[in-house]
């Protein structure tokens, strides 16, 4: 029954009637705001129709891309890749806080200061990288690479460079610290477990203190997620894959509503599924937080 | 000791900002070797920036405000107004800034000069202000929301202080200036990289004659990107330079961030 109800809320109302609703919404509120006459809303409605049900009627007007390339892209280029980029930011959110945390925790046990003053430079260079503009990455990949970079090295500039990893490892090092000196974690401590100095494996110290943190952390990720889909579209813009970016601006700016509709639809499907994922997790590994969520 | 540091780091952060106090300074006559329209370009595009930043952060911040207010001494209109907020903040922020560019791209091609400069700018304020609140107001009236309902508060009441009074003095406490200080950074951080991103695309996929009609760093990176491929375009510094300076100030929101989540532990 649970299982259902998470079916109900996530795929059907947070996904499905959300991408719908919200293509809906923004392309009439772009039709409201350059003041189309009548005939255009319905004529976009009917659009909207044909291309949900994958019509090739739909788009027939607009010479450029078809929707099926535009849905094509999007599932072979926009979803992979903000699919990848959300696994190396997790990655990296466990790597940091694990060094950061088992530094925390050595220090308070045995009063050193080495794994501190380590944390500090690792924070400034940390903070350097995410102060570096996410453009300015994909533009030396590009200058590197040409117009195909490898997908990976795309993910790993959206995450390293503007923040996004930078404020990811801040909030699960910080939700994790919080607790090294709570009394559940001094009990835990006294099994003697290993610390878990580079990831948070299960059974070590790290591991303990991440199973705390991730009821907070996998939330925080999936809210993340529209962020990723933003540093994604850039790329595509910069790269110009086929589909989605330049023909979304090019859409918007010379008025091709239908292009414009199943660009949007596209992003905020690719956003939709992506953010489904992320609370799946939530829901298989903790359904008690999940409940509360909601 | 810990003072001093306190000092330096504010000291830093001053520094790293010190490219929006240059870019409002007569430099007429300081020779650079770059050409002289590029450097007209760059200061032009830092106090834009500037001013940029400062009306977001205003906007923003009295908006903030009173949605704070309102989301603890009406609960139910708090609730509604979460449920808005949480619906723009999982639209891609440079959507919601395209969407917003979008209507007017007609009335930005056909005016020139200061009524195309002050359009785009009210409209890129709008953008970035949307799409900041979302955080924004979490951050303040959560924590605000738990001093309320905490002990001392109900005693204020009890006494018979109005909603208002009470707030107004939670907000005045070390605990709330820090969020407040940190509400603000995050604001100016987010219209920072919404700002140059989206001016970075618009050059890219629309040359100089697209949206927004003011200028930014990311505008100004973009337009002189050639350099790093083909040398004859100019040297790199025209590249580099811009993206040093707006590292500088990125850099100085994340401290002043990363301070305050550090204190927060």
């Amino acid at each position: 029954m649970r299982f259902l109800r998470f079916l109900a809320v996530e795929l059907g109302l947070r996904g499905v009637v959300f991408t719908l609703a919200g293509t809906l919404a923004l392309v009439g509120l772009y039709l409201l705001s350059v003041g189309s006459p009548p005939e255009q809303y319905l004529k976009s409605g009917r659009s909207f129709w044909l291309m949900v049900t994958l019509s090739p009627q739909f788009s027939v007007e607009n010479a450029g891309f078809s929707t099926q390339q535009i849905i094509g892209s999007g599932a072979a280029i926009t979803f992979p890749l903000a699919l990848a980029a959300l696994l190396f930011l997790v990655l990296v959110a466990l790597v940091a806080s694990s060094i950061s945390a088992s530094s925390a925790y050595l220090a308070a046990m045995q009063s050193g200061r080495g794994g501190w003053r380590l944390g500090g430079v690792g924070g400034l260079g940390a903070s350097l990288l995410s102060a570096v503009p996410v453009f300015v990455g994909y533009w030396l990949l590009y200058g590197s690479f040409g117009m195909n970079p490898p997908p990976l090295f795309i993910a790993v500039v959206t995450v390293a460079l503007g923040g996004l990893g930078w404020d990811a490892a801040r909030f699960l090092t910080l939700d994790m610290k919080r607790q090294i000196e709570m009394t559940h974690t001094q009990v835990f401590s006294t099994l003697g477990p290993p610390v878990g100095r580079v990831l948070p494996l299960p059974g070590s110290v790290t591991g303990y203190l991440l199973n705390s943190s991730a009821p907070r952390f996998i939330p925080y990720i999936a809210g993340k997620v529209p962020a990723i889909i933003g540093g994604v579209t850039i790329a595509e813009m910069v790269f110009n894959f086929p589909g989605l970016g330049s023909t979304l601006l090019d859409a918007l700016v010379n008025r091709l509503t239908d292009t414009l509709i199943a660009s949007v639809f596209v992003l905020l499907a690719v956003n939709a599924l992506v953010a489904f994922l992320v609370k799946a997790a939530l829901f298989v590994l903790y359904p008690r937080w999940y409940e509360k969520a909601l | 000791m810990k003072k001093l540091f306190d000092v330096l780091g504010w000291v830093a952060i001053a520094v790293l900002l010190s490219p929006f106090v240059i870019a409002w300074l007569p430099l007429g006559g300081v020779s650079t070797g770059l050409p002289a329209p590029w450097w007209h370009s760059l200061l032009l595009s830092f106090r834009q920036l500037s001013i940029t930043l400062t009306a977001t952060v205003v906007v923003a911040g009295v908006i903030t405000l009173g949605l704070g207010y309102l989301s603890i001494l009406q609960p139910v209109v708090g609730k509604v107004t979460a449920g808005v907020l949480d619906a723009v903040e999982s639209v891609p922020a440079i959507l919601v800034a395209l969407f917003c560019y979008a209507p007017v791209a007609v009335a930005l091609a056909s005016h020139a000069g200061a009524y195309s400069t002050n359009l785009s700018l009210a409209v890129f304020i709008f953008a970035a202000t949307l799409t900041s609140l979302p955080e924004a107001v979490r951050g303040l009236a959560l924590p605000l929301g738990e001093l309320y309902h905490r002990k001392y508060s109900v005693s204020m009441r009890s006494y018979g202080f109005p909603k208002g009074r009470i707030l107004r003095v939670l907000l005045n406490s070390k605990a709330m200036r820090d969020v407040i200080r940190r509400t603000a950074a995050g604001i100016l951080l987010k219209t920072l990289v919404l700002d140059t991103s989206f001016s970075f695309i618009i050059q890219v996929g629309m040359g100089a004659n697209g949206t927004p009609a003011h200028t930014s760093p990311g505008g100004l990176i973009a337009a002189w990107r050639m350099v790093l491929l083909d040398s004859s375009s100019g040297p790199p510094e025209l590249f580099w330079v811009p993206v040093g300076l707006l590292v500088m100030v990125s850099l100085a929101f994340l401290l002043v961030l990363g301070n305050d989540k550090e204190a927060a532990v």
